[in-house]
């Protein structure tokens, strides 16, 4: 059975960028433009992994995703990356090791989105086929 | 303090451009009171030394009562300063002309107790016109004047009719009622009052017009920097998802097609992938350029520099091998720490290196001298490259700016990484400086301030 991933992101080609690479690395992909459309695909199709945006609609968005994600009993293990392009917007840089005490999410990975990275960044919490 | 802390927005205060503010007067007011303790004072020994070991016949009790009184007043006003915080011009405005005019008062009862025309102090009126000189405008100064030498007058001529009692202060001939001295003392004193009115007015007015204009220019500044700033922001801003899109994009379509396309098309999405990363890098350059000083604080931690100049060094390692570089840290033995924004801090010293990896020769020397200075940290970067000619270091911080050395030495650069260094370091209340000789190589030295 093919490992399904959730992309939660607002910019549709960047969901296409990622279904592109993911698909030709064996994955399934599923994904929603908002957070909250998000947090309901989680919730029924139990996701293998989560790849977020960390700013869609608000600067903190994903964020709240992520929160709302690590609470929900069904959702809690799923492993989250987190995609951000925010330490140039806000001033924030992310350092999964330092923060990850209140950060909830397992990885952040930078855009522009390098194939090579994601690829191994997904693989590194998921190995394609079971 | 509070008086300091006030003085420092001076410059650019509302309101106040064409005349003091009420910041910059408490600090004059402040300035008069420690003079007027230094004139009670000399009264009272001046009067003693002229009675004890001059001879002269001085009313010691008039006087001294005067000094004491002058005393009172000006422990009251100290304490007003300290008191009261300066705030309202218009107050202190009147607080200081009120001063000034009860000055005037005791120092015409103290001259009636000591001779009159005859004691050669009656010149501390004219002091007091030149402090107006200072303080006020042209009808201001002038009335101050006016009432100097009304006062004066006064008193001279009433010694002269007999109405006011006359202390004579020499052995020599009575003068206070001869008519021609009175006459000639007093013209040359009106003489010398109006001019010195005359001149404070106009050399105040001056500075002023100086001084408006270096406020107007100081805002006209900032305010085409801001615009600049957000310029840079808007642009950033729309052409940042635009260009990391195409960019992943592009590389999406490489990785997952690239190996079966033909040779020519394939070079084409690589040269593309090669100039978007060129248009990321200037975007993402401009996102720090524009970055706010309302963010600095958000990362603030303990910055150990020692280890963030062997990380960045580290970083650079391949370039530094591949260019043979001959990498000297010389660091303090103990690790020097600075509480800062990481990010910038980073940012500043990241950019200074790897310039001097970039612009170095082959086989140059790279050296990060780190001295601790107590109250600041400097972080000196020196290769032995392609060097800035003079005419050129006054740019290099401009924004886009790229010396034709620099252009020819490397495609890569945006000419936004000095900028950044220059900016973060305002911004962190630090400065840069830079020493280069062309061909010989540069020094760009970073002062950290520890605040």
């Amino acid at each position: 059975m093919k490992r399904t991933i959730l992309v939660i992101d607002d910019d549709i080609d960047l969901v296409e960028i990622i279904r592109l690479t993911l698909e030709n690395e064996g994955y399934g992909v599923i994904d929603a433009q908002n957070g909250a459309r998000g947090l309901e695909l989680a919730r029924e199709r139990k996701p293998d992994l989560i790849l977020l945006d960390v700013m869609m609609g608000e600067i903190d968005e994903g964020f709240q995703v992520a929160y709302e994600l690590r609470k929900g009993d069904n959702t809690r293990d799923i492993p989250i990356i987190m995609l951000t392009a925010v330490a140039d917007q806000t001033g924030y840089a992310f350092d999964p090791e330092k923060d990850s005490d209140f950060l909830p999410v397992d990885e952040y990975l930078e855009k522009p989105v390098s194939p090579r990275r994601l690829v191994d960044l997904v693989r590194k919490h998921l190995p394609p086929t079971i | 303090m509070e008086r300091r802390a006030a003085g420092a927005v001076e410059p650019i205060a509302p309101e106040s451009a064409h005349f003091v503010s009420a910041a910059s007067l408490r600090v004059r007011s402040d300035w008069f009171n420690r003079m007027r303790w230094i004139a009670a004072v000399g009264v009272v020994l001046v009067s003693l030394l002229a009675v004890e070991f001059g001879g002269v016949d001085l009313p010691l009790l008039p006087i001294m009562s005067t000094a004491a009184v002058l005393l009172a007043m000006n422990a009251s006003y100290t304490l007003r300063n300290r008191r009261v915080p300066a705030t309202d011009i218009r107050a202190e405005l009147v607080v200081v002309k009120l001063q000034m005019v009860l000055d005037l008062l005791l120092l015409t009862v103290l001259l009636s107790f000591s001779g009159g025309i005859e004691n050669p102090f009656h010149f501390v009126y004219i002091i007091h016109v030149l402090l107006a000189g200072l303080l006020f405008k042209g009808g201001e100064i002038r009335r101050m004047a006016l009432l100097a030498g009304l006062l004066f007058t006064a008193e001279v001529l009433g010694e002269a009719a007999g109405l006011v009692p006359h202390h004579h202060l020499a052995s020599g001939p009575e003068m206070s009622q001869d008519w021609r001295f009175v006459s000639s003392g007093l013209a040359a004193f009106w003489i010398v009052l109006v001019c010195c009115a005359y001149l404070s007015a106009s050399i105040m007015r001056h500075n002023r017009v100086i001084k408006d204009d270096l406020v107007v220019r100081q805002r006209q500044l900032m305010a085409a920097d801001k615009a600049k700033i957000d310029f840079f922001r808007y642009v950033s801003h729309e052409v940042k998802t635009p260009v990391i899109t195409a960019q992943s994009a592009v590389e999406a379509v490489l990785a997952v097609a690239g190996a079966d396309m033909a040779a020519k098309p394939r070079d084409l999405l690589l040269r593309t992938v090669e100039r978007l990363r060129q248009a990321t890098e200037i975007v993402q350059g401009l996102s720090d350029l524009t970055r706010g000083p309302l963010h600095q604080g958000q990362d603030v931690r303990d910055v150990n520099l020692n280890r963030l100049v062997a990380s960045l060094l580290d970083g650079q390692q391949s370039l530094i091998e591949t260019r043979g570089l001959r990498v000297e840290a010389r660091l303090p033995a103990e690790d020097v720490l600075l509480r800062a924004s990481e990010t910038m801090v980073e940012k500043v010293l990241g950019n200074l290196i790897s310039n001097a990896v970039r612009y170095n020769r082959d086989g140059g020397r790279l050296i990060v001298a780190m001295q601790d200075l107590g109250d600041a940290v400097r972080v000196a970067v020196t290769d032995e490259g392609i060097g800035i000619r003079p005419e050129d270091l006054g740019r290099i911080f401009d924004e886009f700016y790229r010396t034709p050395e620099a252009k020819a030495a490397s495609s890569l650069g945006t000419g936004l990484g000095l900028p950044i260094v220059k900016r973060f370091l305002e911004q962190m209340g630090g400065e840069i400086a830079v020493e280069s000789e062309p061909g010989r190589g540069s020094t760009f030295t970073a002062t950290l301030r520890r605040t």
